[in-house]
C-alpha cells in the first residue's frame, strides 16, 4: 500500500499533491501497489470528492476540528493512528515547509527512513531505490533503505510532473475516526502576506536577476545597468537579500516573488530548487554561469558559460547600440 | 535561558566538489570546512538571545577534526562553550543516526530550554537534522523561524516562520524548542580579534559514542536508515542552447538569439 498525504490550504489542494500522486501511481503500478490519498482537516469532503476521480484506490478522510488547522503535534498523532492500522509500504509527502515539518517527526517516532527530496525512483528486483538531490542540486544520490516498510519519502517539488496525473478512477471514501491525548504545543498566532514592498516584478516583461555570483553589494550595478539598457526590471537570489545587497522585495523564488516574463536573465545564479520554482515559467531563460554545471542550465533556453564580469558589461553595450540605433 | 545551537561543517561553498571512487560520497579529505551558512544565523540568534535575556550558549558539533574548527570559530564568535562529537564510530551517519547523536549529546549536557539548528546545511542539505533532533528529545519545534521572541519567566517562545509564497506565520510554543533558523534572521557578527583570544580558554570539551551511551548499531553507518547506492552528476535533460566564443562573441551571438529565433526582445 502506498500513502500519500496530501497538502491543502483554504480547501483547495495544493499543486505538489498531485506532484506526490504521480510519484505514487507510477511507484504503485510498478510495485503491483494500490495508492492511497490521506486528508486531514475539518470539513474537507469536498477535497475527498475531487480525489475520488483520480485514478487511485481509496481516500482515507480523518475530521476532526482540531485538524482545521495544520500542527505538527496533531498530524504526527494522527498519521500514526491511520498508518498503524495499515500495512504501508511508502508514505508519500510533499518536500514543502508543511510537509518537511511533520515528516522527520512521523520517520523518528515510527523509527523508520526518510528519504527527503526523491525526484526519481528505481525498482531493482522488488527494492525501491529513492534518488533525491544532494549538493545544492548538483549532484543526486541513489538511496537504498533498510528494514522493514513502511518507508517514507518526501516529494521534491517540481520533479513530478502535475498534469501526469492519471484520472477515471472511482476510490472508495473512508472516513477514519481519530482521537487525540497528546498536547497540542505549538499554536498559530497568525497568519499574514509577507510585506510586498514597492518592487512587483510579477507584471514585469524583462528581469535581469542576480545571485551571489556578484561577490559583493557594489558589483550589482552591472546588473542594474544591463537592465536598464534593457528596459528591464532587476530581480535577485536571496542570498542577495541576506546579505543585505538589495532589499526582500528584490527577491524571486520559493519564499519570495514568483515570475513568469517573457525574458529572464539568472546571473550568477546557481538555480537552487527554491529559485526555480520562482521563475522556472519564465517563456525565455538565459543564464549567465561560469559553472557549467550548475542546476540553472536544466532551466535555461540560452546559456554563456563564462566570467559574468566579462559578459553582462558586453551585453549591456550592445543593448545600448541597439537603443541609438 | 540555556541555548545549544547545532554547527555542521560543510565544504568551503567556494570548493570544487569531486565524487569518490566508490562513489557513494564526495572527495572529503583535501577539502576545507566551515560553519554551514545557516548556522551562522542561528549562533548569531543565540548570542542575541542571551544579550537579551542572560544565560548560557553552547554550540554543538559532530565530526572529525574540521569540527573542532568551526567550533573555535563559534567560541571566537561569543558562544560560552562546545561540545565536540568526536568519535570515528560517527562517520557514516545519515540525518537520523546524526540526529540521534545530537540529541542523546543535549541529554547528557542537561538539556536545553532552546535548541537551535540550521533550516538546511548547505551540503546534504535535506533540512531533517532539526525536526528529528527534536523528536527524539520530546521538545516542540518551529521550522523556517525567521524571528524569535523569548519570554524565559513565562518558558514561552513566540516565533515568525516563513512559508511559500510570502506567506508567514507567527505561532507559540512553550520551552524547551527546537527551532530550524532560517537564512537572513539576521546579519551574524565576525568575530572580533579579542574574541579570538577569549575563545582560547573556553572550554571545549570531546564526547564519543562510549560516552554517550550509544551502542554500536545506533550511531554512524549501523546506525543509518539508508544506505548511499550511488552519488552522480544527473544527466540534464535540458533544452539549453550553450553559446560559445569570446565573452563579446557570446554576447553579440545570444542577443541576435533573442531577437531572431525566441523574438522575445
Ligand atoms: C526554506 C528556504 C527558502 C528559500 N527561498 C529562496 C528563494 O525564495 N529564492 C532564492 O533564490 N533562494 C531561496 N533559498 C536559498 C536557495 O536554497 C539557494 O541557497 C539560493 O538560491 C542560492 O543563491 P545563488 O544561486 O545566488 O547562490 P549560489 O548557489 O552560491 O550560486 C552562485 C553561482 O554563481 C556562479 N558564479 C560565481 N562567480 C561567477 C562569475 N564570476 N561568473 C559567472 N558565474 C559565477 C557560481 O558558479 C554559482 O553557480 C531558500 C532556501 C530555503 C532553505
Ligand atoms: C550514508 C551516509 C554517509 C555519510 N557520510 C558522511 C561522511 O562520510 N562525512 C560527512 O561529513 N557526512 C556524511 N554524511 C552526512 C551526515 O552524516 C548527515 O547526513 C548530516 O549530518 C545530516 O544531514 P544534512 O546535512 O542533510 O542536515 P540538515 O538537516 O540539512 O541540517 C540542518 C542543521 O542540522 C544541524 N546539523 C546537521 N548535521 C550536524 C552535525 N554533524 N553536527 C552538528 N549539527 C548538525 C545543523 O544545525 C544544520 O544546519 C553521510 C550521510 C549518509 C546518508
Amino acid at each position: 500500500m502506498i500513502f500519500v498525504i496530501t497538502e491543502h490550504r483554504d480547501n483547495k489542494l495544493k499543486s505538489i499533491t498531485s506532484e506526490a500522486l504521480v510519484f505514487a501511481q507510477r511507484v504503485g503500478q510498478d510495485f503491483g501497489q494500490p495508492v492511497t490519498a490521506v486528508v486531514l482537516g475539518a470539513n474537507v469532503s469536498g477535497l475527498a470528492d475531487e480525489l475520488k476521480t483520480k485514478k487511485i484506490d481509496r481516500v482515507i478522510v480523518a475530521e476532526h476540528p482540531d485538524l482545521a488547522e495544520y500542527s505538527p503535534d496533531r498530524y504526527v498523532e494522527a498519521l500514526k493512528t491511520i498508518l498503524g492500522n495499515e500495512k504501508p509500504f511508502l508514505v508519500i509527502v510533499g518536500h514543502t515547509t508543511q510537509g518537511m515539518d511533520f515528516a522527520p517527526r512521523l520517520s523518528v517516532s515510527l523509527r523508520r527512513p526518510l528519504i527527503a527530496g526523491c525526484v526519481e525512483y528505481e525498482k531493482q528486483g522488488d527494492r525501491l531505490i529513492l534518488t533525491r538531490q544532494v549538493f545544492n542540486a548538483k549532484m543526486n544520490m541513489k538511496t537504498g533503505v533498510r528494514g522493514e516498510s513502511p518507508y517514507f519519502a518526501t516529494a521534491s517539488p517540481g520533479a513530478f510532473q502535475a498534469d501526469e496525473l492519471q484520472s477515471g478512477g472511482n476510490a472508495e471514501i473512508v472516513s477514519v475516526a481519530v482521537q487525540f491525548s497528546g498536547p497540542v504545543r505549538r499554536k498559530l498566532v497568525e497568519r499574514v502576506e509577507a510585506p510586498r514592498g514597492m518592487v512587483d516584478l510579477s507584471a514585469a516583461p524583462i528581469i535581469v536577476a542576480g545571485g551571489r555570483g556578484l561577490k559583493e553589494k557594489d558589483n550589482f550595478k552591472i546588473v542594474f545597468e544591463l537592465a536598464e539598457a534593457l528596459g528591464a526590471s532587476v530581480g535577485a537570489s536571496r542570498p542577495v537579500v541576506d546579505s543585505e545587497w538589495l532589499p526582500r522585495e528584490y527577491q524571486v523564488g520559493s519564499s519570495g516573488q514568483t515570475v513568469s516574463p517573457k525574458l529572464y536573465f539568472a546571473v550568477g545564479i546557481s538555480g537552487a530548487i527554491q529559485h526555480l520554482v520562482g521563475m522556472q515559467t519564465s517563456r525565455c531563460i538565459v543564464a549567465i554561469n561560469k559553472d557549467v554545471e550548475a542546476p540553472i542550465f536544466k532551466v535555461a533556453h540560452y546559456g554563456i558559460v563564462d566570467d559574468l564580469f566579462k559578459v553582462v558589461p558586453a551585453l549591456t553595450k550592445i543593448f545600448k547600440d541597439l537603443k541609438v540605433s | 535561558m540555556k541555548i545549544i545551537s547545532c554547527i555542521k561543517p560543510v565544504p568551503d561553498p567556494a570548493s570544487r566538489l569531486i565524487i569518490n571512487e566508490s562513489k557513494t560520497w564526495i572527495k572529503d579529505n583535501d577539502l576545507t570546512f566551515v560553519a554551514s551558512e545557516a548556522d551562522n544565523y542561528a549562533l548569531e540568534e543565540a548570542l542575541r538571545l542571551k544579550e537579551k535575556h542572560q544565560g548560557d550558549v553552547a554550540i554543538l558539533s559532530m565530526g572529525g577534526d574540521e569540527a573542532a574548527r568551526v567550533l573555535r570559530s563559534g567560541l571566537a564568535m561569543g558562544a560560552d562553550r562546545a561540545i565536540h562529537l568526536l568519535d570515528p564510530k560517527f562517520k557514516g551517519a545519515d540525518e537520523f543516526a546524526a540526529a540521534e547523536t545530537l540529541a542523546k549529546a543535549i541529554e547528557k549536557d542537561g538539556g536545553a530550554d532552546l535548541v537551535l539548528a540550521g533550516v538546511q546545511s548547505d551540503d546534504l542539505g535535506t533540512g531533517m537534522t532539526g525536526v528529528m533532533l527534536a523528536e527524539f528529545l520530546g521538545y516542540a519545534h518551529a521550522t523556517v523561524v525567521i524571528g524569535v521572541e523569548a519570554d524565559p519567566a513565562a518558558k514561552t517562545l513566540k516565533v515568525k516562520r516563513e512559508l511559500e509564497g510570502g506567506i508567514n506565520e507567527t505561532v507559540e510554543l512553550p520551552f524547551p524548542a527546537v527551532l530550524t533558523i532560517q537564512f537572513g534572521i539576521n546579519q551574524p557578527r565576525y568575530a572580533s580579534l579579542k574574541g579570538i583570544m577569549a575563545a582560547k580558554k573556553k572550554e571545549l570539551k570531546a564526547w564519543s559514542a562510549a560516552d554517550l551511551g550509544l551502542s554500536d548499531n545506533l550511531v554512524g553507518k549501523p546506525g543509518a536508515m539508508y544506505e548511499v547506492k550511488e552519488v552522480f552528476v544527473p544527466e540534464r535533460k535540458s533544452r539549453v542552447e550553450i553559446i560559445t566564443g569570446t565573452a563579446e562573441e557570446a554576447a553579440a551571438k545570444l542577443v541576435e538569439k533573442l531577437r531572431k529565433e525566441a523574438k522575445v526582445i
